[in-house]
C-alpha cells in the first residue's frame, strides 16, 4: 500500500499539468495571505485610530450637562479578529461602526460592500476562498483518473494479479494524493502561522493557537473527503471523461449553485422586518414606558409624587435628587429592554435563515466548511452579534451612569453643568472578542457534517469500490 | 448549405438521444425560472416595504396631533416628525438586483443634521448578502457559460475519441462546415434558452417595452457568443476531451472568479475611499460644539448663508428651536467637503472598474445588466443626492415657521413636501458595455478562426 502511495505521489509530482496548477494555487494562496494581512493591517489601523479619536474627544469634553453628553455619545468600532486575515467571512458585509447615544440603538454602518460597486459580489480573494473552492478543483483534476486511467491502460489488472486488494489500491492512492495536496497547501498555512505568531501586531495566545490548529485540521478533513470522493467517483465511472464531468458538475452544484440558492430560500422562508418598521414598533411599545423628554407625561408625575413621599418633602425643590434624572433613567431602562427584545427577534430570524444553509451542510461539504472556517476565524455572524451586544451593553451602562450623575445633581440640574474632568472618569469602550470555547458549541453542526462525510465516504465509498468489478 | 442543415439536424437527433445534456438544459431552465421568481419576489417585497412607509409617517402624524392638540412651535414638530426619502426600483431591477440588497432603499429623515441620517443602513443578514442574489443576471453571467462549456467541450474530441471523425471527414465535407454546423446547433440551443428565459423574465417583471429590451437581448446574446468563441479556440487546439474540459473551466474560473476578485483588490488599493465614518465624527463634533458656542456667533454664521432670515428677533432665551436647527445645519455644512469626497471616491472606484472591465466579459456583462436595471452604485449615489435635496426642501418648508414664529397647525402637516425617487437606467454605461462585448466577441472568434485555418483538422 505504501509503495502505491509513493508511486502516486511521485507520478503526480512528475505530471506537468499538476505542477502548473499547483504552482498557480500555491501562488494564489501566498498572495491571498499577504493581501489578507495588508488589508487586515489597514482596516485595523483605521479602526484603532478612529476609536482613539472618539475616545479622546469623549474625555476632553468641556463642562456639560450629563444628558448632553449622553446625546453626544460615542462610537464603537469593531476590531478585526487575528484569523480574519485568512477568512474574512461576513466582515466585508457587516458595518464597522455604531453610534452609541441615549434613547436608541443605532444600526452598524459603513460596510466595505457599500463602498464598492457590484464587483465585490463576484467574491473576494481570501485564503479561505482558495482553500474552499480552488483546492477542491485541484483535487478533482488530480484524482479523476485515479482508477479510470489504470483501467484504460490495463495496469489495474496487473496490480490486482499481484495479490493486492482493490481496497488497498484505493487507500494507497488516497494516501499518495493527500501528500501531494499537503505539499501545495502547507507552505501557505506556514506563512500565515508565521505572520500570525512571528509579528507583534497580533495578540497571540493559546486561543489563537487553538483556533489556527482547528482551522488547519478542519481543512485537512475537508480535503481528505474530496480526495476520497474523487477516487470513489473515478472507480465507479466508466471513463475518465465521465468521471471528470461528474466531479466538475458536483463541484459547480456544491460550490456555486447550492450556497446561493439556500441563502436566498432562507431569506424568502423567514422574512425579516425592515429597520423602519422595527423602529416604529419599538417606538410604539416604548410609549408604554415613561418618556424622559416629556415633562407632561403622567407617569413622570406619579414618579415625582412617589419621590416626594419617600423623602418626606412637599416640593420638588427640596428633593436631594433630580426628578429629571430619575425619569431619564427609568425611560432608558424601559426602551433599552424593548430594543433588546426586537434586536433579539431580528437576530433569531437571521439565524433561522442561516440554519437552513447549515443543515444543507449535511448534503454539501462546502456549506459545512464555510461556517466552520469563519466561525474559527472569528468573522461569522455569531461573532458579529457578539460585538453588537457588547456595544449595546456598554452604551446602556454609559447612558445610565450619565443619568445617575444627572440625578445626583439635584433640583434645577438643567441650569447647571458638570466639570470637564467628570468625563475622564467614565469607562471607555474596549471590545474583547469571545474565546474559542464560546465559539465551538455554535459550530457543532458543521463539525458533525464534515466528520459524517469523511467517515461515510471512507466506509461506504470504499465498500462500493471493493464490491465493484473493476478489472 | 444543404450539407450544413443535414449536419445540423443530425446534431439535433444526437442531442435528443443524449439524456444527460437534455437534463442539463432542463435544469438550467428551471434554475433560470427560479432566478426570475426570486428576483421578482425580492423586488415585490421591497416595493411592499416602500408602501408601508407613508403609513408609518401617517401614524407618526396622528401621534403628534394627539401630543400637540393645538397650534404649536414648529420646532417640536421638526424634532419628533419622521418622514422618508424612498428609492423605488425600476421594473428591470427584478432581473438584475445588483446592489439593491446592500444599499438601503429608503432613508428615514428628521429635520436634524442630514449627514448622520443619510448613511443609516437597513436591516440585512450579512450571511445572505455574502452569498449573493440568485437572479436572472446571475444565471446568465455565471451559469450560462458553464452550460456552453458542457455542450461544447467535446465538440470534435469525442468524435475523434470514438473514431467517428475519420469516417466523417472521409466524406466530401469540409471540416469548417462540420465545426460550423456543430457550433451553430449548440448556439441555437443556448440562445433559445437565453431568449426564452429573458422573455419570461421580462413578462413576469412587466418591464416597459422600450429600447432596453433589445439592449438586454443584445448583451445576453453577445455574452453567450463570447463563450462560444472561447470554445471555438479550445476546439481548434484539437486536444483531448479531458484537456478541453479542464481548460475551459480554467478560463471560466479566471474570467468569472479570479479577475473580478483581483480587480476588486486593485481598485480598492488604487482609490482608497476616505472613510465615511470620519465625516460623521466630524459632524457630531461640530453640532455639539454648537451648544457651547455663543448663540450670536452661530446665528451670524447661519445668516451669512441665509440672509433672508437676518431681520428676525435676536435670541435671548436659553433654548430656542431656530438656533438649534441653525447649528444642526452648520454641522452638515462643516463636513460638506468630506461628504463630497466620500461620494466622489465611490464614483471613481466604479468608473475605474468600468474602464477595466474589458479584462473580463463577465464583469462587463454583470455591470451592464445592473446599469440597464439601475441597480448599481451610481443610481444609489443619485438617490442620496435626491434625498439631500429633499432634506433641503424640508428645511425650506420649516424655516418660515421657525424664523417668523408662525405656529404650526394640524392643517400644515398636509403641506409638508414628500419625496419619491425611481431608479433611472444608466443607458450609456449599458451601451458602452455592449460595444465592448462586441469587441471581445470579435477577438475570440478571430483567434478561433485563425487557429482553425492554421491547423487543419486532424481526424486522429
Amino acid at each position: 500500500m505504501h509503495s502505491i502511495a509513493q508511486k502516486e505521489f511521485v507520478s503526480t509530482l512528475r505530471d506537468k499539468r499538476f505542477l502548473v496548477l499547483s504552482v498557480l494555487v500555491l501562488a494564489l494562496l501566498l498572495a491571498a495571505t499577504l493581501v489578507g494581512r495588508a488589508s487586515y493591517q489597514t482596516l485595523q489601523q483605521e479602526r484603532q485610530l478612529a476609536q482613539q479619536t472618539v475616545n479622546d474627544q469623549f474625555r476632553h469634553q468641556p463642562a456639560r450637562h450629563p444628558h448632553r453628553v449622553a446625546h453626544y455619545g460615542s462610537f464603537a468600532f469593531r476590531p478585526r479578529s487575528g484569523l480574519s486575515l485568512l477568512d474574512s467571512g461576513v466582515d466585508s458585509f457587516t458595518g464597522t461602526s455604531v453610534f452609541l447615544e441615549a434613547h436608541q440603538q443605532n444600526s452598524v454602518n459603513f460596510s466595505q460592500a457599500q463602498q464598492s460597486g457590484s464587483l465585490i459580489r463576484f467574491g473576494e480573494m481570501t485564503v479561505a476562498f482558495v482553500l474552499q473552492m480552488l483546492v477542491p478543483l485541484l483535487i478533482i483534476f488530480l484524482c479523476f483518473g485515479a482508477f479510470t486511467q489504470e483501467r484504460e491502460t490495463g495496469t489495474l489488472k496487473l496490480l490486482l494479479s499481484q495479490g493486492v486488494s482493490l481496497r488497498q489500491v484505493a487507500w494507497g492512492k488516497i494516501l499518495g494524493y493527500s501528500r501531494a495536496v499537503a505539499l501545495v497547501v502547507a507552505p501557505a498555512l506556514a506563512l500565515a502561522a508565521a505572520l500570525l505568531f512571528g509579528t507583534e501586531e497580533f495578540t497571540s495566545g493559546t486561543d489563537l493557537v487553538g483556533r489556527l490548529g482547528l482551522f488547519v485540521l478542519s481543512y485537512a478533513v475537508y480535503f481528505f473527503l474530496f480526495i476520497v470522493g474523487a477516487v470513489v467517483v473515478s472507480a465507479v465511472q466508466a471513463s475518465s471523461r465521465a468521471a471528470l464531468v461528474t466531479l466538475l458538475g458536483l463541484w459547480i452544484l456544491g460550490c456555486i449553485i447550492l450556497p446561493k440558492a439556500t441563502a436566498n430560500l432562507g431569506a424568502t422562508l423567514y422574512p425579516a422586518v425592515t429597520k423602519a418598521q422595527m423602529d416604529a414598533d419599538v417606538h410604539e411599545e416604548a410609549q408604554h414606558g415613561i418618556n424622559g423628554h416629556d415633562p407632561q407625561d403622567q407617569r413622570s408625575a406619579a414618579l415625582k409624587a412617589g419621590l416626594l413621599k419617600k423623602y418626606g418633602v412637599d416640593s420638588e425643590e427640596k428633593l436631594p435628587v433630580s426628578v429629571g434624572g430619575i425619569v431619564m433613567s427609568e425611560s432608558e431602562a424601559y426602551s433599552a429592554k424593548v430594543y433588546q427584545q426586537h434586536f433579539a427577534d431580528l437576530n433569531a430570524t437571521y439565524e433561522r435563515q442561516n440554519r437552513l444553509s447549515d443543515w444543507v451542510g449535511l448534503l454539501n461539504p462546502y456549506q459545512a466548511i464555510r461556517p466552520l472556517s469563519m466561525g474559527l476565524a472569528g468573522s461569522d455572524f455569531a461573532h458579529y452579534v457578539h460585538f453588537q451586544q457588547a456595544a449595546e451593553t456598554y452604551r446602556y451602562a454609559l447612558v445610565q451612569r450619565l443619568n445617575a450623575l444627572q440625578t445626583s445633581m439635584g433640583y434645577g440640574d438643567k441650569e447647571r453643568k458638570l466639570d470637564a474632568h467628570t468625563w475622564q472618569q467614565l469607562p471607555l469602550f474596549a471590545y474583547q472578542a469571545p474565546p474559542l470555547g464560546w465559539a465551538l458549541p455554535r459550530l457543532l453542526l458543521p463539525v458533525a457534517a464534515l466528520l459524517l462525510w469523511a467517515v461515510g465516504l471512507s466506509w461506504l465509498g470504499l465498500r462500493l469500490i471493493s464490491n465493484s468489478r473493476l478489472a | 448549405m444543404r450539407l450544413f442543415w443535414l449536419l445540423f439536424s443530425y446534431e439535433w437527433r444526437h442531442f435528443r438521444a443524449a439524456k444527460g445534456l437534455v437534463l442539463l438544459c432542463a435544469l438550467l431552465l428551471l434554475t433560470g425560472l427560479y432566478g426570475i421568481y426570486y428576483g421578482t419576489t425580492e423586488i415585490e417585497r421591497q416595493r411592499q416595504h416602500l408602501t408601508t412607509l407613508p403609513e408609518l409617517t401617517r401614524r407618526n402624524v396622528e401621534e403628534l396631533k394627539v401630543k400637540f392638540p393645538g397650534p404649536t412651535d414648529a420646532g417640536d414638530i421638526g424634532y419628533y416628525h419622521t418622514t422618508y426619502a424612498v428609492h423605488h426600483p425600476d421594473a428591470w431591477a427584478a432581473l438584475s438586483l445588483g446592489q439593491r440588497d446592500i444599499n438601503p432603499y429608503y432613508v428615514k429623515l428628521r429635520l436634524l443634521g442630514l449627514q448622520n441620517q443619510l448613511y443609516a443602513t437597513d436591516n440585512t443578514n450579512p450571511m445572505k448578502v455574502l452569498s449573493g442574489n440568485f437572479d436572472l443576471a446571475f444565471v446568465l453571467v455565471y451559469l450560462f457559460p458553464l452550460l456552453i462549456i458542457a455542450l461544447s467541450f467535446n465538440l470534435l474530441s469525442s468524435e475523434r475519441e470514438e473514431g467517428i471523425l475519420t469516417l466523417l471527414l472521409a466524406q466530401p465535407v469540409s471540416p469548417g462546415v462540420v465545426v460550423g454546423a456543430k457550433l451553430a446547433f449548440r448556439l441555437a440551443v443556448v440562445l433559445g434558452l437565453a431568449w426564452l428565459l429573458s422573455a419570461v423574465g421580462m413578462l413576469w417583471a412587466q418591464v416597459p417595452l422600450d429600447g432596453r429590451v433589445l439592449t438586454w437581448l443584445g448583451l445576453s446574446t453577445l455574452y453567450c457568443l463570447f463563450w462560444f468563441g472561447v470554445a471555438l479556440i479550445i476546439t481548434a487546439l484539437q486536444r483531448t476531451s479531458a484537456f478541453n474540459a479542464v481548460t475551459l473551466l480554467g478560463v471560466w474560473l479566471l474570467l468569472v472568479v479570479l479577475v473580478p476578485s483581483l480587480l476588486n483588490l486593485g481598485v480598492a488599493a488604487a482609490h482608497p475611499v476616505p472613510q465615511g465614518i470620519e465625516l460623521t465624527i466630524k459632524q457630531r463634533e461640530e453640532i455639539h460644539a454648537g451648544w457651547d458656542r455663543p448663540k450670536t456667533q452661530t446665528m451670524n454664521r447661519f445668516f451669512a448663508l441665509y440672509p433672508q432670515w437676518r431681520d428676525t428677533a435676536t435670541i435671548r432665551e436659553r433654548f430656542v428651536w431656530r438656533w438649534y436647527y441653525a447649528f444642526q445645519h452648520l454641522g452638515d455644512l462643516a463636513v460638506a467637503k468630506q461628504a463630497a469626497a466620500y461620494a466622489n471616491g465611490l464614483q471613481q472606484r466604479y468608473d475605474l472598474v468600468e474602464k477595466l472591465n474589458l479584462l473580463s466579459p463577465a464583469i462587463n456583462a454583470q455591470g451592464s445588466l445592473n446599469a440597464l436595471a439601475g441597480t448599481d452604485l451610481p443610481t444609489h449615489l443619485k438617490f442620496q443626492r435626491s434625498a439631500t435635496a429633499y432634506h433641503d426642501a424640508l428645511r425650506a418648508f420649516y424655516y418660515p415657521f421657525l424664523f417668523r414664529k408662525v405656529e404650526f397647525t394640524h392643517k400644515d402637516y398636509a403641506q409638508e413636501p414628500t419625496h419619491t425617487f425611481t431608479s433611472q437606467p444608466e443607458l450609456s454605461t449599458a451601451l458602452r458595455g455592449l460595444v465592448k462585448l462586441l469587441l471581445s466577441v470579435g477577438v475570440v472568434f478571430a483567434a478561433g478562426l485563425l487557429l482553425l485555418r492554421a491547423r487543419p483538422i486532424n481526424p486522429r
